[in-house]
């Protein structure tokens, strides 16, 4: 698994980071540090010295001598330097698996989506500010977590708050899921020992005949794996109702593939709106 | 690669669509594969013969995949063995590099992942062969 976490230097960003380090200590995913600045940067910027922080702090928690992020191996490799030219230095990396920290410029959810897809993240984790109603960045580029969760090809972890996860409220609307996206479900619901409910979103009183097989798939899957699981359906048009039901422990889960009904029924942004209004931790599925 | 002779990769996942994702990919890239979605059928083949590099789920019905790491080891030290999971803990990471893993890789992975990682058990497996 390689996990991108794109911050900036606010506190919410390091609940993310948190998140980042617990996802890293049990998956010994390969893990990529990105901030973007607006503008060319000096190293007494924030964004510089937030991800050295980060770094520091990820080294901290998993970088002990038998982490597989220990900074034992050294390599030589070609760097490109800013006037078009290369020069070949000596890293360290990690002895098994990689810590990598990059500093893009530019536009920030353009970077972090460029960015995701160039290292073939499996999940993007963010923060973002606000308790409740709001879903943003206290930067310049405030609304870059919504751009992201809209937009990007992987799935995406928008941590709200610095909380544990020990339910995941999964809803899954009548497109198949992905094999990749059940992966991560099962990885989230490993690390944290949650529980998962299952919501079918049906339209108009009932579900098509492949919305149930789907529900039954995923029960079984689930089940299969010892993983205790309550399956419900409930009505497209009271989904924002259904919501309101979890709770700030809760992690709400999206199935958000290109042909989801979610995307097909409300308009484009939707998915960004939602995750702004939601309040608790949103993972968006892909 | 650097002979004629092709690597050759095991795979055992009892999930058949990661078995029939990996397969083709890593045939395309040049590696000798068979695939098997239950435990006691791989564990039969390795009676037959031995692979260069064995991909495994870890947990699977009857012998899972630490057990299967362990068979393999025991076996044929030389086989270097990737151990893939869906369900990964720090506990079994660190159980899987005490049993002799060459990388631990949680799902979910894009499959270029996975043919970087068997791209470095065969390196290490040509340097040992060549010391």
């Amino acid at each position: 698994m390689r996990i991108l976490f794109a911050g900036d230097e606010h506190p919410y960003s390091a609940y993310a980071l948190k998140k980042v380090i617990e996802l890293a200590w049990h998956t010994w995913a390969d893990v990529t540090l990105l901030a973007v600045s607006p503008t060319q940067p000096s190293s007494r910027d924030p964004m510089p010295e937030a991800l050295h922080r980060y770094r520091e702090e990820f080294l901290e928690a998993l970088g002990g001598s038998d982490s597989p992020y220990a900074q034992e191996r050294w390599e030589y490799e070609w760097m490109a330097l800013r006037n078009g030219s290369w020069e070949e230095v000596q890293v360290r990396r990690g002895i098994k698996k990689e810590l990598r920290v990059r500093l893009r410029v530019g536009n920030a959810d353009t970077e972090i989506l460029s960015e995701a897809v160039r290292d073939g993240s499996d999940l993007i984790v963010m923060g973002c500010s606000g308790k409740g109603k709001s879903c943003t960045w206290d930067s310049a580029s405030s609304t870059a977590p919504q751009k992201v969760i809209g937009n990007a090809t992987c799935s995406v972890l928008l941590i709200k708050e610095d909380r544990p996860i020990n339910r995941v409220l999964a809803c899954l609307d009548q497109t198949a899921a992905s094999q990749e996206s059940i992966e991560m479900i099962n990885q989230i619901l490993t690390i944290h020992g949650a529980q998962l409910e299952l919501v079918g979103l049906t339209r108009d009183g009932g579900a098509k005949p492949e919305a149930y097989t789907q529900l039954i798939r995923l029960g079984d899957y689930f089940g299969d794996r010892g993983i205790p699981i309550n399956t419900r359906l409930a009505e497209q048009s009271k989904f924002e109702s259904v919501l309101s039901t979890h709770t700030g422990d809760d992690l709400l889960a999206l199935w958000m593939g290109k042909k989801s009904l979610l995307t097909l029924l409300f308009p484009r942004d939707w998915v960004e709106k939602f995750a702004s209004a939601c309040p608790s931790s949103v993972l968006v599925l892909r | 690669m650097t002979s004629d002779r092709k690597t050759t990769v095991l795979i055992l996942d009892d999930e058949p669509i990661v078995c029939k994702r990996l397969k083709p990919a890593l045939e395309k890239a040049g590696y000798e594969v068979e695939s098997f979605t239950r435990s006691r059928e791989a564990m039969h083949r390795l009676t037959e013969r031995s692979f260069d590099v064995a991909i495994t789920d870890l947990k699977m019905d009857g012998l899972d995949g630490m057990a299967f790491l362990t068979e393999v080891k025991k076996r044929y030290p030389e086989t270097e063995v990737i151990v893939i999971t869906g369900f990964a803990t720090m506990e079994t990471a660190r159980e899987s590099y005490q049993k002799g893993v060459f990388d631990f890789v949680a799902k979910p992975f894009k499959l270029g992942e996975i043919l970087d990682v068997v791209k470095k058990a065969e390196t290490k497996r040509e340097a040992l062969l060549k010391n």
